[in-house]
């Protein structure tokens, strides 16, 4: 089994599988761009929505495809039925949520049953007719790339390309879309038509994955990739490149191992490889993956106990708590009976200048200084602009002595 | 009461402007012109439409009814001479950017899809970000920054649009003193240089120190004027009904001012 996956990873299992597999790159990298985006804009809900509206149409087209021809597979007409049906569900999505009281999350669920269960509906009703290519349809649902024509896989790894592209085009306006609407109009972002056009893409998007991860998992493969990007970035254009190359990695990985086998769920698999890279990102991304952050609250720990410790050296306190004299004694700020170095009356001068700028500090603007209180610790150098600490230093008010 | 202003120099006139937020009336027939190379400031109790002012000219919120003019000219959508700063608390302060992605975005509307960002937009972006002190922080997260800093983060960018009329919301509000001194140095120097400035202002004591030329706004025109003739305890006690006491408003005017009818 493991050679036949490396054929595919490879690109050398045969010209069909070769195309799914790009196909399913290219989707995968669409999928994840359009997911940041949505993500960013806080509508990810609305994904699930879209995805469950495509079944009604997608029942309906093959339906009518099977009494036209006999047999219902004809992938333009399905994914043209599915994106009617979903983009209606859009519509009423937006017309629930804005003449009514209710949520957008609530037109959301409303709509995504409603939808749902008529969709369902129709496929108990497909399957009572005499027509073929029935069983295919359940690919539609969790995705099954194998017994994919090659002319299919054209379409859908084209249409992924021109995804790819429209975002490329997209990607400015959308990020000022999602970051600041107010400021996005000033700059040129027709917002309504900004919007129209992520729901749009997000809506092909899905459509153009039902063949692939079918539609239960497409949401999935456009919120993972985003949510695991996020762990090695804090910065909008490298989170969309991140995502995407995610999202790609993970069409790949499950496509190709889903070609091992005739009956692995395509969908399954391209779901569980973007959640293996988003368990690998959450534990190790550095600076902030969970063993990257278990590492900085040791740091943290330990400036916590060198921070105090040098205060109480400057006061002339004495030391008491094992942990800090070891830490103090480590850094070699006190030797080993005790007694501060130079080095360590150096620092403890400096612990104790910041002390009082940052006491003067929560004095003087308190709101200020609870918003900045994680990071207490920092140099205040790092933490706030050299004007204002110039001014700190200015109005300081003179040291009391000590009794 | 009101200056004769010409619009023809004027970047911003606003002749007729009514906005409702369904059945209510947050405008009614607003006309004001903006006083081209000055400081003017919008002032008026809560509810007197003073934000929406702002948006309406810019056309984020949709009017009933009213004309935007630039210099005599209909104004352009969207309107790339003026910088808009809005109300720190409508941006989601989690967003993944730092203070540089965000003074570039103020580049944004300028690049076509095609023209990648380059290093002369970046150094722009930093020599901003060094006009309001926050050069050291250009890749500090955003989410990172104290209330006084993010709103000079949004001051960057607007100075990034080379604007020629800066339109802020509130931009005092909550700031430290020593931004609230970066705000007012960065506003004597824009206009040093030709720009005006119209800004939704907070602080009735602070206004004759900061600026020239005032709005006082209460779902209509109060008062609109240098801030020496307009800002007179009459019209403070109409735009605010009858709100302040008479120690209030000895607080904020001039002596003189505050016993004059």
């Amino acid at each position: 089994m493991m050679e036949a996956w490396l054929a595919a990873l490879t690109f050398s299992a045969g010209y069909n599988t070769r195309l799914v597999t790009l196909g399913s790159l290219l989707l995968g990298a669409a999928a994840g761009m359009v997911g940041s985006h949505v993500l960013l804009r806080k509508r990810a809900l609305i994904s699930d929505a879209v995805s469950h509206a495509t079944l009604p149409g997608l029942a309906a087209a093959f339906i009518l495809i099977a009494l036209m021809q006999g047999d219902g597979r004809w992938l333009p007409g399905l994914l043209l039925g599915a994106a009617a049906s979903a983009a209606l569900g859009l519509v009423a999505v937006q017309a629930m949520s804005r003449h009514t009281r209710l949520g957008e999350d609530s037109a959301i669920g409303a709509v995504l049953s409603v939808f749902f269960g008529l969709g369902v509906v129709l496929l108990t009703v497909i399957q009572a007719m005499p027509v073929g290519g029935q069983a295919g349809l359940s690919g539609y649902l969790v995705g099954a790339t194998a017994g994919m024509l090659a002319s299919e896989a054209w379409l859908i790894g084209g249409m992924a390309l021109g995804l790819l592209v429209a975002l490329i085009i997209l990607h400015r306006p959308l990020l000022l879309l999602c970051f600041d609407p107010e400021h996005a109009w000033t700059q040129g972002v027709h917002l309504q038509r900004a919007d129209a056009w992520l729901l749009g893409l997000l809506l092909a998007v899905t459509v153009v994955g039902l063949r692939i991860t079918g539609l239960i998992l497409i949401v999935a493969l456009t919120i993972i990739p985003p949510v695991t990007a996020r762990f090695w970035t804090d910065r909008p254009h490298a989170l969309v490149m991140i995502a995407a190359a995610t999202g790609a990695l993970a069409g790949y990985l499950g496509v190709t191992l889903s070609s091992v086998h005739p009956r692995l769920p395509t969908g399954a698999l391209v779901v569980l490889a973007a959640f293996v890279l988003f368990l690998v990102s959450l534990l190790a991304a550095p600076r902030r993956g969970l063993l990257a952050r278990l590492i900085d609250r040791y740091r943290f720990v330990q400036r916590v106990h060198c921070r105090q410790g040098l205060l109480a050296l400057a006061r002339d306190e004495a030391i008491f708590d094992p942990t800090t004299l070891r830490i103090l004694h480590r850094l070699g700020h006190i030797r080993r009976d005790g007694l501060a170095t130079a080095q360590g009356r150096a620092a403890a001068r400096d612990a104790h200048h910041e002390e009082r700028l940052w006491t003067y500090y929560r004095h003087a603007y308190p709101e200020e200084a609870a918003r900045l209180g994680t990071h207490r610790l920092d140099p205040i150098s790092r933490l706030l602009p050299p004007d204002l600490i110039d001014e700190l230093e200015r109005r300081l008010p003179p040291e009391k002595p000590h009794e | 009461m009101s200056g004769a202003q010409d619009p023809a120099d004027s970047p911003l006139a606003i002749q007729g402007l009514t906005v409702s937020y369904g059945e209510r009336l947050a405008l009614l027939g607003v006309d004001f012109v903006t006083p081209p190379g000055q400081l003017s400031a919008i002032v008026g109790p809560n509810g007197a439409g003073k934000s929406t002012l702002l948006k309406a000219a810019l056309g984020i919120q949709p009017r009933v009814a009213g004309d935007l003019l630039v210099r005599g000219r209909p104004l352009p959508r969207p309107p790339r001479h003026i910088a808009y700063v809005p109300q720190r608390s409508s941006i989601d302060w989690d967003f993944p950017a730092t203070a540089l992605d965000v003074v570039l975005m103020g580049l944004y509307g300028g690049l076509r899809w095609w023209q990648p960002t380059r290093h002369r937009h970046r150094h722009w972006a930093r020599e901003c970000l060094a006009r309001v002190g926050m050069e050291a922080f250009a890749e500090r997260q955003i989410g990172r920054l104290s209330g006084g800093q993010q709103q000079r983060i949004f001051l960057a960018r607007a100075l990034a649009q080379e604007a020629e009329l800066l339109l802020l919301d509130e931009p005092f509000a909550g700031v430290d003193a020593a931004t609230e001194r970066a705000i007012v140095e960065l506003f004597r120097t824009f206009k040093a240089q030709g720009g005006s400035v119209l800004c939704v202002h907070h602080d009735l004591a602070t206004l004759g120190d900061y600026f020239d030329h005032l709005l006082l706004l209460d779902v209509e025109v109060v008062a609109d004027g240098p801030v020496a003739e307009a800002f007179t305890a009459a019209n403070l006690q109409q735009a605010y009904g009858g709100r302040l006491t008479a120690a209030q408003l000895a607080r904020l005017l001039p002596v003189s001012e505050a016993s004059r009818p």
